[in-house]
């Protein structure tokens, strides 16, 4: 049994606003300074 | 991390704040309390109104408690009075909440400090469900309390001992602490999420972790533990950011930092979704069953899985256990110092007590109450009272400070404020947010979750286990709460 579709979307999804929102203020922060 | 300058203290840099902050956030709420309120509210279900809670709530929220913290720079009490004098008893509520949660998040903490131990010989054997049980002595029932489990109460003593010596020291030791405590359990999570996801049958845990069951939009309930597990995870509604964003100094970047601690925090609960549900995807193909059948749930479940998880690890899996545990208890440190510190920081605030006599007395008194944990039946207990002070205590505090701040209170000064001094600006749908969207959506989800559990009792336990474990300790909050608002503030240093 693989992942269904509906499971790999929100697998990227909470992958890329989670991580991808991290990294993101992450950087504005250390461009900030 | 916080200087003492004059009266007022201030953290160092802008690291030591993050860091204290995403401490604070991430804790046992993320890989602890996380997967099992997924695993109960139908798995991948309960991920769409959790990440509907983070952006429309969570997050919002935390932005306007780092906003009034560090315009207000007192703790919640003073903050509020700020405000309005009669709003007072709201700062008072918003400190006596997490201080509740704290006196069974030590036990948790307790309990994974037994566990530190079990490690060395792998304990728990194969039935980590079984030993789980016996360790606690669980009479199976709220009703038939059972004799203490003293492991417990050495852990519970040396975890109110870091407590007190932590705040007693003052804030300055938290930064340093933070240092160590945030990146090490993160490390060891993600080498537990490997080996979670190589068992075979951790496909099916995952899959269920993450295919959204679209019905399950409907369930009042579900979205109502969504919004409690953002609140108790962020550690907003708790007086927890307030407090900690009144350490801040001047110019100090607000929405950005927010955005950080609660992405962070976030993303720390959806990796140990994977570490716990890949190990239930594993137990239940063992077992032959599906994963709703497994017959496991509630607080136990992170203590069933990890354990299993680690048992099959290849190699130093006691090393790596004991390591894990040490790291669930620095994870879960930072968050317990900070629900206890916004107490002692309102009582030093209005009665002029010491911090430090302060935090001896919270630290004492939070010992005692956190001995009827320890009980053959305190599993059950801590689950009622966590169910109601999550889901009841903080979704109103949330609620109470959007009616406050948005209706009573100029909002729009708090987002000029932010914006003055933040990198990333907000604009006018942040005051929507509060005004509106969350207040609205806060209020419909309580009255039906309140009429809810009037015609179906939690779990079917008996009235006076709901009326003493679940209403008794909201109504005591919100009675101190007015009674230490009626009493005039000490003038002078006790």
């Amino acid at each position: 049994m693989g992942l269904s579709l509906s499971a790999v979307a929100m697998l990227i999804f909470g992958s890329v606003v989670l991580y991808g929102g991290l990294a993101y203020f992450l950087y504005r922060a250390i461009k900030a300074k | 991390m916080v200087d003492n300058i004059a009266k007022a203290e201030y953290w160092n840099s802008r690291f030591a704040f993050v860091m204290a902050a995403i401490g604070s956030a991430v804790g046992l709420g993320n890989v602890w309390r996380f997967p099992f309120v997924c695993y109960e509210n139908g798995g991948g279900a309960f991920l769409i109104p959790y990440f509907v809670a983070l952006f429309t709530a969570g997050i919002p929220l935390m932005i306007l408690e780092f906003s009034v913290g560090h315009w207000a720079r007192n703790a919640p009490p003073e903050a509020f009075k700020k405000i309005g004098k009669r709003f007072e008893w709201a700062g008072w509520w918003a400190v006596l909440v997490p201080f509740v949660i704290a006196l069974y998040y030590v036990v948790v903490m307790a309990w994974c400090f037994s566990y530190m131990v079990f490690s060395l010989d792998l304990k728990w054997g194969s039935q980590a469900n079984k030993f789980f049980n016996n360790f606690l002595g669980n009479t199976g029932s709220a009703e038939i309390f059972g004799t203490i489990s003293y492991p417990v109460v050495l852990g519970l003593i040396v975890i109110w001992l870091c407590v007190f010596i932590i705040l007693y020291k003052g804030v300055n030791r938290i930064g340093k602490i933070v240092a160590i405590t945030v990146p090490l359990p993160t490390i060891l999570l993600i080498i537990l999420t490997i080996r979670g996801l190589t068992l075979p049958g951790a496909i099916e845990g995952v899959s269920y972790y993450l295919t959204p069951n679209f019905s399950k939009l409907t369930d009042v309930n579900v979205w109502l533990a969504a919004y409690a597990q953002v609140f108790f995870s962020l550690g907003v509604a708790q007086g927890i950011m307030i407090t900690y964003a009144s350490f801040l100094k001047k110019k100090s970047d607000i929405t950005n930092n927010a955005f950080i601690i609660s992405l962070a925090d976030a993303g720390t609960s959806f990796l140990a979704g994977f570490t716990v549900f890949s190990v239930v995807g594993y137990l239940a193909s063992s077992q032959g069953v599906g994963i709703t059948d497994l017959g496991i749930g509630g607080p136990t479940l992170t203590f069933i899985t990890y354990p299993t998880a680690i048992s099959l690890l290849p190699i130093a899996a006691s090393f790596f256990g004991m390591i894990f545990y040490i790291a669930l208890l620095t994870f879960g440190i930072d968050s317990a110092f900070s629900m206890v510190e916004p107490t002692v920081s309102g009582l030093n605030g209005k009665f002029k007590i010491s911090k430090a006599k302060a935090t001896g007395y919270m630290c004492l008194i939070g010992f005692f109450i956190s001995l009827l944990f320890t009980f053959g039946s305190g599993l059950h207990w801590l689950d009622i009272v966590d169910h109601f002070i999550a889901n009841f205590g903080l979704v109103m505090i949330g609620l109470v400070e959007c009616i406050i701040l948005g209706w009573m209170y100029k909002l729009s000064k708090f987002r000029i404020h932010a914006n003055k001094t933040s990198d990333v600006k907000i604009g006018i749908w942040w005051d929507f947010l509060i005004k509106y969207v969350i207040p609205l959506a806060l209020c419909i989800l309580l009255i039906i979750a309140i009429i809810n559990n009037i015609t179906n009792p939690y779990l079917n336990y008996p009235w006076w286990v709901v009326i003493i474990g679940g209403f008794a300790p909201c109504i005591a909050i919100f009675l101190i709460s007015f009674i230490f608002m009626k009493i005039k503030s000490t003038k002078e240093d006790i």
